[in-house]
């Protein structure tokens, strides 16, 4: 009972009704206190009705009776199914009291559930602290400038500010230990390792720290950012290229970026080359097809300035070049000339005239240009064609040696026809059977050779296989570490979310006394019931047993009755004890009426006593003499009222 | 941010001492108004390898900036060092050192940007336009408004006429954006 008084009074306070501390359970409260809680509570629950009602007894009897009676219709309003009426209040006992208290708190609006209702997601969470920020923000008054103190600097008077400006850092780079660099000396030449000491000097002594850096101070922020973001992106886009490509490709990491780097050389060579086509076709002769992508930079820088060289160029250049001379001198001959308005017209004439003969004599180049490359086109053609005509010479000049060799060596052999035919004969024979040898012995060593090449080749498929498998396996197993690191992330903060709304959760009657009272209620409940249904099977074992015996008292009864009887005509002895056995069977069962009315009286008494205890706590003695007291003064009054109307 | 810890290798020292001055000059080097080229020279750290001291302070800093950028509480800080296995007392140092400048780096920080100018004192003046040089009458109230604004340390005058419909219209988008402020702050 204790913890539901608590529950009580701690609703009510939270209403506002002043409950003093001392008082702990709802026996204490007095009439005031009820009117005051009662009336409070109606006021949360229904503001239109609680705004009619006083929050304290007026003194006047007649008075009091009223607000009671408004009170318990205010009640009967909302909803309360008991019983209630002005006695609830005037004369109050206390189980009405906590049943209505109990109904009115419950009716009480839920404001508190509606604050931790609240979806906690990350952006919720932002978005808070954002407000929370904003509203701390807005607490701190304004002052004027000469006023301000080192609190109010942050929203108030900013002090300079900076652009977000960037420097490149130079990092001191890690340096591998002793060992290596060793080994590097036994492979390389001595260059490298000098150029690294050398690095490794200035990184020690000369290099400046990273905030020293920057050209500005105030770009030191920024720049260090900056740096630490690049690293951690370029390290990001490495980690995933390496597990969606690398892996694939089965090289080790040094391997897979020299070839991405070559890759990339290729194309951009590619790229341009395409883009430098056309005037590196004028300014070399013959098809380039091995340029290297330096040669092809070089090609670009060095096609810049051709002014004054003279190389083919195109139409293009040379229509260039000649404006700009004809302008040039153009310019030149009207500087010369004094200005005046007759010789204008001459000047105009004169350069009319130089304008055509330069262009004749520039149609006249271009024609002997095109002739001269036609000519030498000819002789390159014409040249072709007799190297041509000397190599195949050539061919037939050793084709016609050769010939003329074997022709002369058959002569040799002809005098002595016959020896030499035999001779050649065996020749031949020999030979015959040596490409025979030969031939088997390759077969011979044929045969292993390509038993060891099939037998390499399906190890190498296997292999294959194999590593495919396991770079399936190790992807799978990244993905389950990915997801199972995000997911160990997201409880971290879901775990950081709750302990803080739990930190801010209103720290009143605790949850878990409530949780543990209702456990142990459960369990003490639990108990009752297998008691109590113990307690059924053994009744319902003694009732039958009870039913049986009777039964067979019964049934015994009648037997020896009519046993007994018949024997009772005759002896007398018999009929005295068939008497006694009439008395005896009598006289238990008296016995065993006695009993169960005892029994039954018990019960009564118990139940009676359990009744006198409910009326007890009711109060009603004292309720029935203030009842008397009021009566009294209503009686008062109403002579009071009755006097004065008389009078007035 | 956790991230940021795997990539910045932090190796330190290996006595206590010369750890704690390398935590103090890498705070102090961030936040001092000049860069000193000389931040490094401490008697303490001499001893330990200037590569690796110059490395191990690049780490710091940016350890340093990138727990004030993120506004990291202590458990993200402690359990971000315990995995580049710093001791115990060690991340006890490091934060007690880091919660004594964290308001100045959030300063610092903040610096970066860029604000208007900020209004301290407006003065009014209404005059009332009776005639000029092209027309006769014209018979307009109007109003001269001098806001006095500051800006990175110096204050200037914006000056302005407007008409009466003009001024409402300013004021009541004032009002819209403080009412807008309150709203953001209930949220």
């Amino acid at each position: 009972m204790e913890e539901v008084d608590r529950i009580l009074i701690h609703a009510l306070k939270q209403v506002g009704t002043e409950v003093a501390e001392e008082t702990l359970s709802v026996k204490q409260f007095s009439s005031e206190l009820i009117v005051q809680a009662v009336v409070r509570c109606i006021r949360v629950i229904d503001p239109g009705l609680g705004s009619a009602l006083p929050t304290s007894l007026p003194p006047g009897m007649s008075a009091r009776f009223r607000v009671g009676m408004s009170l318990a219709q205010a009640c009967q309003d909302i909803g309360y199914k008991g019983e209630i009426g002005y006695q609830t209040f005037l004369y109050s006992n206390e189980p009405e009291i906590r049943s209505l208290l109990m109904f009115l708190v419950e009716k009480l609006p839920r404001e508190s559930a509606e604050a931790s209702d609240q979806p906690t997601g990350k952006s919720v969470v932002l978005q808070r602290a954002i407000a929370a920020a904003i509203r701390a923000q807005l607490v701190v008054p304004w002052l004027p400038p000469n006023c301000r103190l080192p609190l109010h600097t942050e929203t108030q008077s900013p002090g300079a500010l900076h652009s977000f400006h960037v420097q490149p850092l130079s990092l001191p780079h890690c340096t591998k230990g002793p060992g290596k660099n060793q080994l590097k000396v036994s492979c390389f030449t001595q260059a490298p390792l000098v150029l690294k000491m050398k690095v490794n000097d200035y990184q020690r002594d000369i290099l400046p720290p990273v905030t020293a850096q920057p050209s500005h101070h105030a770009s030191v922020v920024a720049s260090i950012l900056e740096q630490h973001m690049a690293e951690l992106s370029a390290a990001q886009e490495w980690d995933s290229e390496w597990n969606s490509q690398g892996l694939l490709s089965r090289l080790t990491p040094q391997d897979y970026c020299s070839r991405k780097l070559s890759r990339l050389r290729k194309r951009i060579e590619e790229q341009l080359r395409s883009a430098a086509l056309p005037p590196a076709e004028s300014a070399f002769w013959g098809p380039r097809s091995t340029s290297d992508l330096s040669e092809i930079l070089q090609a670009f820088r060095g096609s810049a300035p051709s002014e004054h060289i003279l190389t083919k160029g195109t139409h293009f250049t040379h229509t260039r070049k000649f404006t700009f001379t004809q302008q040039q001198a153009a310019a030149g001959t009207s500087t010369s000339i004094p200005a005046g308005h007759q010789s204008e017209s001459d000047i105009q004439l004169r350069q009319q005239d130089e304008q055509l003969s330069l262009q004749e004599h520039f149609q006249q180049l271009c024609s002997d240009v095109e002739q001269l490359t036609t000519d030498m086109k000819h002789m390159s053609v014409t040249n072709a064609q007799v190297l041509d005509e000397l190599k195949q010479r050539d061919l037939g000049n050793s084709e016609n040696k050769d010939k003329m060799q074997v022709k002369k060596k058959t002569i040799d052999l002809l005098p002595d026809t016959d020896n030499n035919m035999l001779k050649l004969q065996a020749l031949v024979e020999a030979s015959a059977k040596r490409v025979v040898n030969l031939a088997s012995q390759w077969e011979k060593h044929r045969a292993p050779l390509i038993d060891e090449h099939r037998r390499l080749k399906e190890i190498c498929s296997n292999q294959d296989l194999e590593s495919s498998r396991k770079l399936s396996e190790i992807k799978s197993l990244h993905d389950k570490i990915r997801v199972s690191t995000e997911e160990a992330k997201k409880k971290e903060e879901i775990y950081k979310q709750l302990v803080t709304e739990l930190e801010n959760l209103p720290q009143d009657a605790s949850r878990s006394a409530y949780t543990q009272r209702i456990l142990e209620i459960v369990s003490n409940i639990k108990k009752q019931k297998e008691e109590i249904t113990k307690i059924l099977s053994d009744t319902k074992e003694l009732q039958k047993e009870i039913n049986s015996l009777t039964g067979k008292l019964d049934r015994t009864f009648a037997v020896t009755d009519e046993l007994v009887f018949k024997d009772a005509k005759k002896d007398e002895s018999v009929r005295k004890s068939y008497k006694y056995l009439a008395a005896l069977h009598e006289n238990c069962n008296q016995l065993i009426q006695t009993i169960e009315d005892t029994g039954t009286i018990l019960r009564e008494i118990r139940d009676l006593e359990e009744q006198i205890e409910t009326e007890n706590v009711s109060k009603t003695v004292a309720n029935l003499e203030r009842i008397q007291d009021d009566y009294k003064a209503i009686r008062q009054e109403n002579s009071a009222l009755a006097a004065k109307v008389r009078e007035g | 941010c956790r991230e940021g810890c795997s990539l910045s290798p932090i190796r330190p020292p290996s006595d206590q001492s010369s750890y704690q001055v390398l935590v103090d000059v890498s705070f102090r080097s961030l936040l001092s108004s000049h860069a000193d080229p000389g931040v490094l020279d401490q008697p303490e750290l001499k001893r330990v390898d200037q590569i690796r001291l110059k490395q191990s302070h690049t780490a710091a800093t940016t350890f340093i900036l990138e727990a004030v950028k993120h506004n990291a509480d202590e458990s993200t800080i402690s359990s971000c060092l315990e995995e580049l296995s710093f001791s115990a007392d060690r991340i006890e140092v490091f934060y007690s050192t880091h919660q004594k400048h964290r308001r100045e780096l959030q300063l610092l920080l903040a610096s970066i940007g860029r604000c208007p100018p900020q209004i301290n004192d407006a003065s009014w003046r209404l005059q009332y336009h009776v005639k000029n040089d092209q027309v006769n009458k014209v018979n307009e109230p109007f109003y001269l408004i001098a806001l006095n604004t500051e800006n990175k340390g110096s204050s200037e005058d914006i000056n302005f006429t407007c008409t009466v419909e003009q001024l409402q219209d300013l004021v009541g988008k004032l009002k819209d954006a403080a009412k807008s402020v309150e709203k953001a702050s209930q949220m």
